[in-house]
């Protein structure tokens, strides 16, 4: 397997957890109005999440989807671990251990 | 009104959210469908999808999730939101067999029941947070 692929997949999914946790933090501002403080975070989510859609396009182009979407599945346990570091969300044992079994059974699916 | 209060749950919403997602992806392939066989020049880009209604059904429904999603993000922590969303990943193979009528193998079906036992591993903590409140 060449690197600059796995690099690619990578890049993609950096964008999209991040792109997750500004939606979230930019939801979060909301209580407070949907103002500039919500834009702050709203527009960089959008660029996150755009950067990551157009990547994955770009792979999909060139490789298979069972190559491409195991990748995904693992974006459920590092958006919930990630949820925790940076957003200082509650992280217990059972969420992680829930979080990994979908991650596997996502990753199993996508393989098929 | 307890009817609105009880559709504007988000629980509630992270279901319809999982619901929404799968129609659209259903639509889409629909859409994709009916225009394989259109062929011009930059059939390679997906454009020539829009030809077909179905697409055009897809990307509301795409839009539709978004908004639903971002509503739940409001409410729910993304730590638990985000694994409970992939609800999708049972939904999707399961919609297009009967949907479809395609086929779902073995490893799929092991793959299916994981997730649906890490959904209720992680919903099952949740479920008990609401019933004190």
């Amino acid at each position: 397997m060449r690197a600059l692929p796995l690099v690619l997949i990578l890049c993609a999914l950096t964008a999209f957890v991040t792109g997750q946790l500004l939606f979230k933090h930019a939801m979060e501002t909301s209580h407070r109005g949907f103002d500039r403080n919500f834009a702050k975070f709203f527009v960089p989510a959008i660029a996150c999440m755009t950067i990551s859609f157009f990547l994955t396009l770009g792979l999909l182009q060139r490789f298979d989807l069972s190559y491409i979407y195991p990748f995904q599945g693992l974006s459920v346990i590092i958006v919930s671990i990630a949820g925790g570091v940076f957003l200082k969300e509650k992280l217990t044992v059972q969420l992680v251990l829930g979080a990994l079994l979908i991650s596997i059974g996502v990753v199993l699916v996508s393989i098929s | 009104m307890p009817v609105f209060r009880w559709l504007a749950s988000p629980w509630l919403q992270i279901a319809l959210n999982a619901l929404i997602v799968t129609t659209s992806e259903i639509f889409l392939k629909l859409g994709a469908r009916d225009t394989a066989e259109l062929t011009r020049s930059w059939n390679w880009t997906g454009v020539t999808g829009l030809w077909s209604p179905w697409t055009w059904l897809g990307i509301i429904f795409t839009i539709l999730s978004l908004v639903s999603w971002l509503y739940v993000l409001r409410y729910v922590p993304l730590s638990i939101a985000f694994p409970l969303s992939n609800v999708v990943h049972v939904l999707v193979p399961l919609a297009s067999w009967i949907f479809l009528g395609e086929l779902i193998g073995a490893k799929r079906w092991w793959g299916i029941t994981l997730v649906l036992i890490g959904l209720v591993i992680v919903a099952k903590p949740v479920a008990r947070i609401e019933e004190k409140l």
